[in-house]
């Protein structure tokens, strides 16, 4: 190879090599890993369907509770996997630094792509599987759902832009973030509709675009569903660009931070 | 050719700005000399090596860089521990642009390193000296103007040593090389120049045997 290669060819290079290295680790290190993308989100969804059995709640804003779960559960993962993927893919690749081609935001937009791939193999996989148990999974508006996940995908790797620049600056910065993870599965309305929360509280809620796009997620899946009533996927779509660009740039500005130890 | 321009670096600590580790830098290499870097511990050795090789940038000046230039080689990085050994060979060839020659590349690595099974081990199961070993191989498997050594030939056992002074004196005919090295014999033998780095400054010896005598002078 004698002539120089252009940026863009090295670009996807790296894109290649690491989506191919991070496919490895993420599916074949340990035993079954593979297995265990799959298990977190049975386990979550076939517990609360235990517990809402339990309380004979058959119907959740009008539609079947399995679908709703499913699809809040699936929904809610797309967000927090590829956040808390991307936020750390910096740090773990820090090794790898010590090749120039390689720069800390291509671990992040490969760590994100990675991550939404396998989590709509994983949604493929679980929607057929509760098929087969008799669950209507049929969405009545597939680009709807589709538009839904993908703002989610969207606002995680905004988030882990932002993170993964923030928690090497400012390492306490990660302990935070932890704070705000936590609660998030409660307050995104994965376990209970946004809708029957009393508006005082619903309006703090709904300033949560993950909560938004939850719901519309839903929607999706069933037209009829009494979703909030503040739902906008607009909402879910400009926070996410907002933070992407953010992330971005805070990419640009750092870089020599980030590599430089 | 490679071109330090008035090259400063000082990193960043938990309280603030360090002390300066290089000081107004310059120097140009030209093409094909082989360059042996010298001083004391801390002296700004392997921070200038990364300062070259472009995986670090320096806090004022510039580095122009008219060649290919490996990756700083030695001491464990650029590895990945949970990969096998076939894995991070091929990661390597990948971001090198070599995706079409991959098992020519991946043999001549695994017959160079003489890994045997454990090529196929991840490589938190190696010792030092075999990782080292899988890096030589990594960077011999590239073609590249100049490479960048920190320290890479004192690892290994004896036929590993041999091994790779050989492979080293074949390189050097044909590319540039910059090592840094604290063994007297191994600059001899690789290199013609010498850069001494003394107080952040950096002194140009069209001689290797100068710089080793101008840094002993300066110990005595």
């Amino acid at each position: 190879m004698t002539t120089a290669r252009t940026s863009t060819h090295i670009a996807f290079s790296v894109w290649k090599a690491l989506f191919l290295r991070e496919a490895v680790s993420r599916i074949s290190t340990g035993r079954a890993a593979w297995l265990w993308l799959l298990v977190e989100p049975v386990v979550h969804v076939v517990f609360l369907l235990f517990v809402f059995i339990t309380i004979r709640m058959r119907t959740v804003g009008g539609i079947e509770t399995a679908v709703w779960l499913l699809a809040g559960m699936l929904a809610f993962l797309m967000f927090r996997r590829t956040a808390s993927r991307t936020q750390n893919a910096v740090s773990a690749n820090q090794g790898l630094f010590a090749y120039r081609q390689v720069r800390p935001i291509d671990t992040v937009l490969v760590r994100a792509a990675l991550e939404g791939f396998l989590m709509m193999m994983v949604a493929l996989i679980l929607f057929n599987g509760a098929a087969l148990f008799g669950v209507d999974v049929l969405p009545d508006d597939p680009l709807a759902v589709l538009e839904a996940f993908f703002g989610l995908w969207l606002v995680g790797v905004g988030f882990g832009l932002m993170a993964s620049v923030g928690g090497e600056l400012i390492p306490e910065l990660n302990k935070l973030l932890g704070f705000i993870m936590m609660p998030m599965y409660l307050i995104s309305g994965v376990i209970f509709p946004i809708a029957s929360v009393p508006q005082p509280y619903r309006e703090w809620l709904i300033l949560n675009p993950v909560a938004h796009g939850i719901e519309a997620a839903r929607l999706g899946f069933a037209t009829y569903y009494h979703a909030v009533p503040e739902l906008s996927i607009a909402y879910v779509y400009s926070f996410a660009l907002v933070a992407v660009f953010l992330g971005l740039a805070l990419h640009v500005r750092y870089q020599t931070r980030l590599i430089a130890r | 050719m490679i071109v330090v321009d008035d090259v400063y670096k000082r990193y960043m600590t938990g309280h603030g700005a360090g002390k300066w580790i290089l000081q107004g830098v310059s120097f140009t290499i030209p093409p094909k000399v082989n360059v042996g870097l010298i001083g004391g511990n801390g002296a700004g050795k392997s921070t200038l090596l990364r300062i070259i090789g472009g995986i670090d940038v320096p806090t004022r000046g510039h580095v122009q860089r008219n060649c290919r230039v490996s990756w700083p080689m030695g001491f464990g990085g650029g590895l990945q521990g949970s990969l096998t050994g076939r894995q991070n060979a091929k990661f390597v060839c990948r971001i090198h642009g070599h995706e079409d020659d991959i098992p020519e590349r991946i043999a001549f690595i695994q017959e160079f390193a003489e890994l045997g099974d454990s090529f196929d081990e991840p490589v938190n199961t190696y010792s030092s000296g075999m990782k080292a070993r899988l890096q030589f191989g990594l960077s011999l498997a590239f073609d590249f103007d100049v490479y960048i050594s920190d320290e890479v030939t004192a690892t290994g056992d004896a036929a590993f040593r041999k091994k790779a002074a050989a492979a080293f004196s074949k390189l050097t005919d044909q590319a540039g090389l910059i090592m840094v090295s604290h063994g007297e014999g191994t600059l001899k033998q690789f290199c013609q120049a010498g850069i001494w780095l003394n107080e952040g400054k950096a002194y140009w010896f069209d001689d290797i045997n100068h710089a080793l005598k101008a840094y002993k002078e300066f110990l005595t």
